[in-house]
């Protein structure tokens, strides 16, 4: 496989984390623009943890992941009580509000005589744990592909459970939900912190990959997308997301067709199918449909 | 005798890692063709010029990270000690995060900010 495939490759599967982390939250009936954040969590918090306190990724990928989960739980305890675009304003501005954090955070120490760490907008080099353990990117496509599964997995087994229905239910009709017992604030409250650990994996994965993030990475740019594939694959089945990014990284830009003028062409896709396709090209229907035609 | 040396080894280890960080330079000229670049990549470490590393020059745009993927190229060996030349064909004008991978005696990746016009590249204000 050669170096472009592999990074494709390799990009898909990172930005899944966070498409999949949007659609979390859109099965439980919120749609936030704010996920950029959380996967920024994760970058700068794994990426200090390897590179300053020489934690392994492993460990790293661990607590970068707890620390997502707790920032969006913490984001979510007053923005959930919103509404609709309220909620998606709210998390917009959160989302904004960490990328200027992370723009005045400078947290430098000397590691082999180098400054490493974040250094506010000049970003945060030298995060080099996966060039120090000798691992290729073939073998880091490996990873990130083995983790992504692992999550999938964990999707399906919850889409199939009594929590998964309950999840959906509270997407759907939260009064009727209430009305029957669930606790729906709590309820979202956990996807919150789940959407926020798995985007806060995606981001530790994306740090060392690139061995270098900066603020500007988790700008609005990635919350729109990483919610447009999630709405685009549709919200039936956890495949939808990845769907939705391998319509746009893996067919738009690995074929290259649209040279240029792919983030027109991407816009253009988004607004088609919201018209055609409110819930995605994989919606409740559609999934429906393939259960019966396959079993 | 042996306090002093070891004193020494450790006040020179961090100096010594430093130096062994390899540096780069980058110079871009448009090519006529939207988006076609002629780059010029200087390696030093140490200030020394850095020969026989085997460079692979790839770009990623940093407010739309992952949404681009630029085709990575391998550079050539140029003239002059330490430089090697490569063709960078990229999506867009704009600010872009140049990566330079190393491969050989040296095994690095470096990140360089240039913003990129139809005359050529200038190293990114940030």
């Amino acid at each position: 496989m050669d170096d472009y495939t592999i990074g494709v490759l390799t990009n898909v599967g990172l930005i899944s984390f966070l498409a999949l982390s949007a659609y979390l939250l859109l099965i439980a009936g919120e749609m936030s623009f704010g996920q950029q954040a959380f996967f920024g969590v994760g970058a700068y918090a794994g990426g200090i943890l390897t590179a300053i306190y020489g934690w392994p990724l492993p460990l790293a990928a661990l607590g970068a992941m707890a620390l997502g989960a707790l920032a969006q739980f913490l984001v979510g305890l007053p923005t959930l009580r919103l509404r609709g675009l309220y909620f998606a304003m709210a998390t917009l501005a959160a989302a904004e509000m960490a990328r200027i954090l992370f723009e005045l955070f400078h947290f430098q120490r000397l590691v082999d005589g180098e400054a490493v760490g974040p250094d506010g907008t000049q970003g945060f080099r030298g995060i080099r744990w996966v060039f120090e353990q000798g691992i290729e990117p073939l073998e880091y496509l490996g990873i990130v592909y083995a983790l992504l599964v692992v999550a999938l997995a964990l999707f399906l087994l919850v889409e199939r459970s009594r929590l998964g229905a309950t999840l959906r239910g509270v997407g759907e009709d939260p009064e009727l939900a209430a009305a029957l017992g669930v606790d729906v604030n709590r309820v979202k409250l956990g996807v919150a912190a789940a959407a926020g650990a798995l985007a806060a994996l995606g981001g530790v994965l994306y740090a060392h990959h690139n061995t270098y993030v900066e603020p500007r990475n988790f700008d609005i740019m990635l919350g729109v997308h990483s919610l447009a594939y999630a709405l685009i694959g549709g919200l039936g089945t956890a495949f939808g997301p990845l769907l939705g990014v391998l319509v746009d990284i893996g067919a738009l830009e690995g074929s290259r067709i649209f040279h240029g003028y792919r983030m027109i062409v991407f816009g253009g896709l988004v607004a088609l199918l919201l018209v055609w396709r409110p819930r995605g090209l994989l919606d409740e229907r559609m999934v429906q449909w393939l259960k019966q035609r396959f079993s | 005798m042996a306090k002093a040396a070891l004193f020494l080894t450790l006040a020179l280890l961090p100096g010594f890692a430093l130096a062994q960080t390899p540096k780069a330079d980058l110079q871009c000229k448009g090519t006529g063709t939207d988006f076609v670049y002629d780059c010029t990549i200087r390696l030093s470490r140490g200030g020394k010029p850095l020969e026989g590393v085997q460079v692979t020059m790839g770009a990623d745009m940093p407010s739309m990270p992952m949404a681009h993927n630029v085709k990575p190229v391998k550079a050539q060996p140029a003239k002059a000690p330490g430089e090697y030349k490569a063709k960078l064909d990229l999506e867009m004008l704009g600010v872009w995060a140049v990566k330079l991978r190393l491969a050989g005696p040296v095994r690095d990746q470096l990140i360089l900010h240039y913003e990129f016009d139809s005359k050529g590249a200038t190293p990114a204000r940030r």
